[in-house]
């Protein structure tokens, strides 16, 4: 066994680890960080991305001990100090941006990373950027409504 | 499923990664994994002993070296391949290249070393790099050296690298002419059905001056065309043949024949993609 010390969400974690063990099994369950999920398990689906030094990656393609010492921020993160929703959380409530809600804590830490490095997107590009992202509910539409809208209110945040 | 088991080392310089290359038992390396986990997964690999190459700095950076080539060290990501303002100056194709791999989310993690070690048959690399005729740097216990890029990849997913070799840098000469890459894939993130890289230079009198292109997705690994770059070069533009010379070296080829795409299909879509960047690049 290997002991993983990690940041995530700007707290120190720290577990043990069969090497083989994948990073999305270690934050779900030696961590207990249940908002990441896992889908496809081939890299396609996008349902356990999480940020690595403020990236998206996807956690079912890294190994947990890869992680020794990084930085990584999760969907858990989102959330303000005193549990308020986040501006991406709050857009997808309210343009109905998920049914399930399966897919949905991987588009939020894509929506995060997405709204705060680019300039405003077209729906268009909001599209072709999430095509790492499957919804097997929605059918995008709502979910791109969303992200405009997020990006809508971070930029008015920012003025 | 989940990888077999395997020991892990993390090692924090190159002379400490490629002693363990010599002496632990059947080492592989893993660079950003988005080839090498699946692989895992479905214990198509089954290695004893996984080296990790992603805390040693000195693979991660980008120079310019006396001569003017770009030298990429392996684990540079496709993202910063993209992001980088040395590789946009001095190789904008390949840059232009890095922008058609998988999702954002891969492109964070894969290298361009691990996707030229590799050798995936459809991966957007290895065109450019041929019409580049860049080169790999091997490093192991017993020495360096440098392969060209037609030499290293030896067929699908079989590189000349040997078992305790480890590719550091990648070394692109200087190519600012006339670039087009192309990928037709069904959805984005999937390896290419078809893909074409090619660089052109016209002379002032209308003449091709200079003329490379490789194609993907091709049954034995990409090739450099190289039938039709000699059918084209020092002909004047408008006096060209452009259809029969796209055919004769086309139908020479035999590209992958899948649920992707039949080889009929894919000629057919050869030959359109390549009319189309050609006309683009010497117009
Ligand atoms: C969903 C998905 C979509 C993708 N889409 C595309 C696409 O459209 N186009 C495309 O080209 N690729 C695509 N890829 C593959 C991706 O580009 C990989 O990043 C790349 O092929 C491998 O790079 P890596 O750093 O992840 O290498 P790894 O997976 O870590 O390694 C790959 C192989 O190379 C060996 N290796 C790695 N680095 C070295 C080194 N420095 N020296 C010696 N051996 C080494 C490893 O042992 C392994 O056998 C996709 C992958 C996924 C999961
Ligand atoms: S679970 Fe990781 S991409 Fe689907
Ligand atoms: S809301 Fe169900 S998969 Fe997206």
């Amino acid at each position: 066994m290997v002991t993983v010390n990690l940041t995530i969400n700007g707290k120190e974690y720290s577990g043990e680890t069969e090497p083989r063990m994948l990073l999305v099994h270690f934050i779900r369950d030696v961590l207990k960080l249940k908002g990441t999920h896992i889908g496809c398990d081939t890299g396609h689906c996008g349902a356990c991305t999480i940020q690595w030094d403020g990236k998206p990656v996807k956690s079912c393609q890294i190994l947990a001990v890869q992680a020794q010492g990084a930085n990584l921020k999760t969907v858990e993160g989102l959330e303000g100090p005193n549990g308020e929703l986040s501006i991406e959380q709050e857009s997808f409530r309210e343009k109905f941006a998920l049914q399930c809600g399966y897919c949905t804590s991987g588009f939020l830490m894509m929506t995060n990373y997405l709204i705060r490095n680019n300039e405003e997107m077209t729906r268009e590009e909001i599209r072709e950027k999430l095509h790492g992202n499957y919804c097997m509910c929605t059918g995008y539409q709502q979910i791109v409504d969303a992200v405009q809208d997020a990006q809508r209110k971070y930029f008015a945040q920012k003025k | 499923m989940y990888p077999t088991e395997f020991e892990y080392y993390r090692p924090k310089t190159l002379d400490e990664a490629l002693e363990l290359m010599k002496t632990v038992e059947e080492p592989k390396v893993i660079a950003g994994g988005q080839s090498l986990m699946p692989m895992l997964k479905l214990r198509f690999y089954e290695p004893a002993c996984l080296i990790d190459l992603g805390a040693i700095p000195e693979l991660k950076q980008v120079k310019l070296d006396e001569g003017g080539n770009l030298r990429i060290g392996a684990m540079v990501t496709h993202f910063e391949v993209i992001e980088n303002g040395l590789i946009r100056e001095n190789a904008p194709i390949l840059a232009s290249t890095a922008e058609n791999i998988g999702d954002i989310q891969i492109r964070n993690r894969g290298t361009i070393g691990g996707s030229i070690c590799e050798a995936d048959p459809s991966a957007d690399y290895p065109p450019t790099m041929f019409v580049l005729e860049a080169s790999i740097v091997l490093l192991s216990k017993e020495g360096r050296r440098t392969v060209r890029i037609e030499d290293f990849i030896k067929g699908p997913y079989e590189t000349d690298a040997r078992e305790d070799e480890i590719a550091v840098e990648i070394i692109v000469p200087k190519s600012t002419d006339q670039y087009h890459v192309e990928k037709y894939a069904r959805r984005k993130a999937d390896f290419a059905v078809v893909s074409v890289a090619a660089i052109a230079r016209t002379a002032s009198d209308g003449s091709i001056e200079e003329l490379r292109i490789a194609a993907g997705a091709l049954t034995d690994g990409p090739e450099r065309l190289k039938s039709l770059e000699s059918a084209l070069k020092g002909k004047k533009k408008d006096s060209v043949d452009l259809q029969t010379s796209i055919s004769e070296t086309v139908d020479a080829l035999t590209p992958i024949s899948d649920i992707h795409g039949g080889e009929e299909y894919r000629k057919y879509s050869l030959k359109m993609m390549l009319a189309r960047v050609i006309k683009e690049l010497i117009e």
